[in-house]
């Protein structure tokens, strides 16, 4: 057992097991959530580098697994670090990092905060590493219940109605999830991935099967909020306090599309469902549509927030797509590009939402009109977000043309034309709103406004107004992160290569 | 046809309860009555894989320290357990949800959700 | 090819620049300073690369070579100097050092805001228009040509109100249509019909066409044709070929020197150095003319006679609409979408002598317009004149500026001896030697060249023939020959009215009043006071003039230059409508000005060196490095001296390319 297997229970057990430490430290003082929680993700950073090195230069470019309890993995619990999910674990750690920065002065603040915090990036690491499909949706759980509890904590009641509305439809998504995992066991008798995808083309009835998946991309079009069941998330993310939604418009709804995606290329296997009648057409319907309507809806949004919230929809429509073609054409490319993307959108949006917040508590806009006249006001932070979403447009070098382009690239070379068009012209919907924050924030004098502004900034969370260096500098880094991944476009596809051709044989 | 039914018919209920629940959730205005179609839809699942696991003249899976244990008749242990799981799992939303109904209530003075529609729009 | 850093460095002069330039924002002087310094180091790189490219030599910079990180997996992000970039790369870096210095003087002039913001953007444009140059393949131009639409957005809403808003919104739509979606539909494809044959994938251009797109065309040919007019419309957008023009006249809102130098040269001329790069260099003229498309009713015809029919029918277009406009800007803009259409009409005819007609169109086609955009912004800053109507007698006002723009017109029609008439002439040649209905595009070029006169000829008449009262005279309709020494007195309002089509609902309302009132008083003040026009002037005093003097005094005079003007100084500079109504003679005509001080040094230097530039290009065009630059460059395409490609059929020319 090397060390670096160890890690890997590690990586999921270290931050549950923090999460009860601000809770039984606040009976003796208040203020013990942030370092915890600090010292924990800087941890759990360093632990998922230290994995990555191992994953990333092991020399025979197997995956690295460890067995819970020493059960064998036909009925016990596996966890794998394989290459395509110790790049979500990196992003994962990172956002978790990175937003503590934010949260540390932003709030929200109080013990409890952080131990939702923690549970959340224990859950999100769990769906991230694990490779048993039940295990999977308890850990789909774990995420959500953290995220529940963290929209709740927004201000206000209409956060606990998102919260509610986001429960209820969440859970809907699970169960059906777990609907799906039942038919796979009717049909195979296991759980376990690796053996599920040997189990899955063997089996004896079919129809099992193709219930199960039904099930199943059903649960995660719903987690991932693909239109029309995307309803919980614009009012989620809206109503979460401004340091909350950086963190699950980054990670939540990645972790599930990460999922979705490991369950396609690894349990049911590419070729399987290239020959399971309607699968593709299914999946990149879900995703073309969910790219148009989340575009069509962001753009009449009048709300910062919601506005990059019905983006999120469109982008993981892009992702969505990505795996339709991944189906239907058996492309590596597309493969990849859904990874990047993947990546590249999480990273983006944490940074969006993270300068959204900034704004909101320095500047005191919310809407679209307000960000009138930001650029001479916070001249950093309206640089930065103007960085990050002409990245998400796809303005290279940025990391959303690197995804773009692979995800485009695939759907060519797979030759479905309609879905080419769907991503090329995606460039432009999502031009559609985004230059419409930039021209507010660049374009716009904010005198045309009347309204009081820098004189007396809204307090969002506390009443406290200052923006710390190392808020800015979050902001900053997720910039020229963003455009330093648009460089790193063969370099990712590169380290997924072994993965590649253990899934697409 | 009849036979399957004959044989199969938990599936049957099953998949009855489980639309019971999500016509619950889906048609009722009340907060605390969408819950309980939640969990109903929950317990659906959970008698499914329950119903799946069971075999004719199978004993339950607790397996006596004892002679020849090939010769006896358990029901799968796995969907068993994974129950067990998810009924924890249950239980927890189930808490959350609650909590969070509690709130909606101090604060807007309703269950209902038409009401609370209106009372939204009005703020 | 030779490893050489100086591609990548000419690209990131620039980029430095920016850098510098918003760090001193605060000094106006260290800041325009970095401007010139950088557009001579620029300037310098390239020029030092130009002897050993003249050579043969290539100099090329990748990125996965020089760091180690691959750009996009089997695409690599390079940057190589040969010579069509070196070609783009010198026009436009020799023409950015005279705009810096046309830049400052014009921004000062008229005490322009955020001109910090301005200045980095033109330098970043001028990076991004390098980086186009220099790109090596396909991807890589891409990468350029979205981030010369990006910064140069914030050049076209520089004024930031509404009218530069939405101009901004338009241009950003269209060039991101054309970039976003065409550009990368057609990279995307091509990358993936190469990967189909044993020689690909790849994006890399190669001098007579990709060897592996050849093969590739053989297997999937209908694909082959679909990405080839993929791309032509991604960088006709940029060229602002019909239909897709519409973005390049309201553009023109635009401070003048991005106007004149991003587009006119920069910008638009990246759009043609595109279609260049792919008919050249991605599909190469062989296999363009092999590539049959079957058009029903007609039969069998190239790919290049689509685009060679848009291009004509853009050039004559657009020529037509030009003649119909009344605002200056807007006038040259139409010019620019019809002299770009040469550049594309040339390439597209594919034969050797019309692609040299049409390359050299690029530098001939940017001296003289940027000649025209230089002079306008001149009379914009001195006199706040925007339409030609108004113009009556500014050749006393400006007449070193209006010498200019006769040159420049006269370039643009192709007299001799500017440097127009040599490309025009080679494209003829080539055109005619083609014969067959390719006489019908040499036709469309003849026409075209009438109509520039047509439309330039009135802008110089009225300067230097026209008196300020008299400006709308028809003197060769209305009047017997020599004319009449007699008021227009007698014609209507309407005909007063501004020839301008772009703008109804201000043409009808807010010109017509001045214009209407302005006649009365002609017809009375002359009438009774022959010689003192003024009195009348001052005596019916209309709205638009209160308003100028409340105005006036308002303001902090920044314009010591012409302080004998008053409603000069009150102009409000933002947007068309208040132009109109402050622009034109002052009310007591013209004053005469010597050419020494009619304007500043700043900006009348760059005119005269431009305008000088563009006479030199026609009287010694052998002399000038660009046509040997475009010979070469045919060379390396047909792969034969250029002495022979002349002697050659057309057919047997295309076939000998393709094999």
């Amino acid at each position: 057992m090397s060390s670096a297997e160890l890690l890997l229970p590690l990586l999921i057990a270290a931050p549950l097991l923090a999460a009860t430490l601000p809770i039984v430290l606040g009976l003796w003082t208040d203020r013990t959530g942030w370092p915890i929680a600090a010292v924990t993700t800087t941890g759990l950073f360093g632990a998922a580098v230290a994995l990555a090195s191992a994953v990333y230069t092991g020399t025979d470019a197997a995956p690295i697994t460890h067995e819970l309890g020493g059960y064998p993995r036909t009925y016990g619990i596996q966890l794998v670090a394989d290459q395509f999910s110790i790049l979500i674990a990196l992003l994962v750690t990172a956002v978790a990092t990175g937003v503590l920065v934010y949260t540390r002065q932003g709030g929200p603040r109080g013990n409890t905060f952080y131990t939702a915090y923690l549970l959340l990036t224990g859950g999100l690491l769990g769906i991230t590493l694990t490779g048993d499909v039940f295990n999977l949706f308890v850990f789909l759980e774990i995420t959500s219940i953290a995220t529940y509890a963290l929209v709740a904590s927004g201000d206000g009641p209409e956060s606990a109605v998102a919260a509610l509305k986001y429960l209820i439809l969440g859970t809907m998504a699970a169960s059906m999830y777990l609907i799906g995992v039942a038919f796979l066991l009717m049909a195979t008798g296991t759980l376990n991935m690796i053996e599920l995808a040997t189990a899955i083309p063997a089996a004896e009835r079919p129809t099992l099967i193709r219930a199960g998946f039904g099930f199943i991309a059903v649960g995660f079009a719903t987690k991932v909020a693909q239109w029309p069941l995307h309803t919980w998330q614009p009012s989620a993310y809206q109503q979460a306090p401004d340091g909350v939604t950086p963190l699950i418009a980054a990670l939540v709804s990645t972790a599930s599309a990460y999922a979705f995606g490991r369950l396609i290329v690894t349990v049911f296997g590419v070729d399987y469902l290239t020959t399971m009648p309607n699968a593709a057409t299914i999946v990149l319907t879900i995703g073309c549509v969910s790219v148009l309507a989340g575009t069509a809806l962001a753009v009449i949004q009048t709300e910062v927030k919601r506005m990059l919230a019905y983006s999120s929809v469109s982008q993981f429509g892009l992702v969505i797509a990505a795996y339709g073609v991944v189906i239907a054409g058996s492309s590596e490319t597309a493969f990849i590009g859904a990874a990047i993307h993947l990546i590249g959108h999480g990273l983006l949006k944490a940074g969006l939402f993270l300068g959204a917040a900034l704004v909101a508590r320095s500047y005191g806009a919310r809407t679209v009109d307000e960000y009138a006249g930001l650029a001479k006001a916070r001249p950093v932070v309206a640089g930065a977000m103007a960085v990050l979403l002409l990245s998400l447009v796809g303005v290279p070098p940025g990391v959303g043309f690197v995804g773009k382009w692979y995800i485009a690239l695939g759907a060519v070379q797979s030759e479905l034309w309609p879905v080419a068009a769907v991503i090329f012209l995606s460039t432009m919907l999502t031009l559609a709103y985004a230059a419409r924050l930039l021209e507010k924030m660049y374009f716009t004098p904010p005198a045309a406004l009347d309204w009081p502004r820098t004189t007396e900034p809204v307090a969002t969370d506390g009443g406290d107004t200052t923006v710390s260096i190392g808020m800015l500098a979050i902001v900053v880094i997720a910039a020229v992160g963003a455009v330093a991944l648009g460089f790193a476009g063969g370099t990712i596809a590169g380290l997924l290569e072994p993965f590649l051709m253990e899934v697409f044989n | 046809m009849i036979e399957l039914l004959a044989s199969h018919y938990t599936y049957v209920l099953v998949f009855v309860l489980l639309g019971l629940g999500i016509y619950m959730t889906i048609a009722s205005e009340n907060l605390v009555k969408k819950l309980i179609g939640v969990s109903l839809f929950q317990t659906a699942i959970f008698l499914f894989f329950i119903s799946m696991a069971y075999i004719e003249g199978g004993s339950a899976p607790i397996v006596p320290h004892a002679e020849n244990p090939g010769e006896l008749m358990v029901a799968s242990p796995l969907p068993q357990v994974i129950v067990l799981t998810a009924i924890v799992v249950g239980i927890a939303l189930t808490a959350v949800g609650l909590a969070l109904v509690i709130r909606i209530y101090a604060e807007y003075g309703t269950l209902r959700e038409d009401t609370l529609r209106e009372v939204r729009a009005d703020e | 090819m030779v490893a050489d850093i100086r591609p990548l460095a000419a690209v990131l002069v620039s980029a430095v620049a920016i850098v510098l330039i918003i760090a001193s924002h605060r000094r106006p002087n260290l800041r325009e300073g970095w401007s010139v310094l950088a557009a001579l180091t620029k300037f310098g790189l390239v020029v030092s690369m130009l002897p050993a490219v003249m050579d043969g030599t290539v100099f090329r910079w990748s990125l996965k070579e020089s760091t180690g990180i691959q750009f996009l997996e089997g695409i690599d992000f390079a940057l190589r100097a040969d010579p069509l970039g070196i070609f783009f790369a010198l026009l436009a870096s020799f023409l950015w050092i005279f705009t810096s210095f046309y830049a400052a003087g014009y921004m000062r002039g008229l005490s322009e805001h955020n001109q910090t913001r301005f200045f980095a953007s033109f330098a970043a444009s001028l990076s991004a228009a390098v980086g186009i140059a220099f790109a090596a393949n396909l991807v890589t131009i891409f990468v350029f040509y979205e981030l010369l639409s990006l910064v140069t957005y914030p050049l076209v809403a520089h004024n930031e109100d509404e009218e530069a808003r939405i101009a901004g919104r338009k241009y950003l739509t269209y060039t991101f249509f054309g970039g976003g979606v065409f550009l990368l539909a057609g990279t995307v494809m091509i990358y993936w019909l190469t990967s189909l044959v044993s020689e690909g994938p790849t994006l890399a251009f190669e001098a007579g066409g990709m060897d592996a797109l050849a093969a590739a065309a053989q297997v999937e040919p209908v694909y082959a044709q679909a990405a080839f007019f993929l791309l032509i419309a991604g960088f006709g957008v940029k060229a602002a070929l019909m239909p897709l023009h519409s973005w390049l006249a309201d553009a023109m809102v635009a401070p003048t020197p991005v106007s004149g130098l991003l587009h006119a040269v920069a910008v638009v001329k990246s759009g043609a150095f595109g279609v260049a790069r792919v008919i050249l260099e991605v599909y190469g003229p062989g296999l363009i003319y092999d590539l049959p498309l079957d058009v029903p009713g007609i039969g069998e015809v190239g790919l290049n006679i689509p685009v060679a029919i848009v291009a004509a029918f853009t050039l004559t277009a657009a020529s037509i609409i030009a003649m119909r406009k009344d605002h200056l800007k807007r006038r040259l803009a139409y010019s620019t979408t019809a002299q770009l259409s040469y550049i594309v009409l040339g390439l597209s005819l594919l034969h050797p002598y019309a692609i040299v007609g049409a390359l050299f169109h690029i530098p001939a086609h940017a001296f003289a317009k940027l000649t025209l955009f230089f002079c306008a912004g001149a009379i914009h800053v001195e006199t706040h004149t925007d339409y030609i109507s108004e113009m009556a007698g500014i050749g006393k006002r400006m007449p070193l500026t209006m010498s200019a723009f006769t040159i420049g017109a006269a370039g643009m029609a192709g007299l001799p001896p500017i440097a127009g008439f040599v490309s025009k002439f080679y494209m003829l040649i080539g055109a005619g030697d083609v014969g067959g209905s390719y006489w019908l595009f040499a036709g469309a070029l003849l026409l075209s060249a009438v109509l520039n006169i047509a439309y330039f000829w009135p802008v110089v008449y009225t300067a230097f023939f026209e008196s300020e009262d008299r400006h709308d005279a028809k003197p060769l309709l209305e009047f017997p020959e020599g004319g009449l020494i007699q008021s227009y007195a007698t014609t209507s309002d309407d005909e007063s009215v501004a020839a301008d089509g772009g703008e109804p609902a201000d043409t009808s309302g807010i010109e017509n009043e001045p214009h209407a009132a302005d006649t009365d008083d002609y017809e009375y003040a002359v009438d009774k006071y022959p010689s003192d026009h003024t009195t009348a002037d001052t005596d019916a005093p209309s709205q638009p003039t209160d308003a100028r003097a409340t105005e006036t005094s308002t303001r902090d005079g920044h314009d010591d230059h012409d302080d004998h003007d008053e409603s000069v100084a009150a102009v409000d500079h933002h947007g068309d409508h208040d132009d109109h109504l402050t622009g034109g003679p002052p009310a007591g005509g013209w004053p005469r000005r010597s050419p020494r001080t009619e304007s500043t040094w700043l900006m009348l230097a760059p005119i005269a060196i431009i305008a000088t530039g563009a006479v030199v290009l026609g009287i010694g065009p052998d002399y000038a490095v660009f046509l040997e630059l475009a010979t070469r460059i045919v060379e390396g395409v047909f792969g034969m001296p250029f002495e022979q490609l002349g002697d050659m059929p057309f057919g047997e020319l295309m076939t000998e390319v393709t094999n």
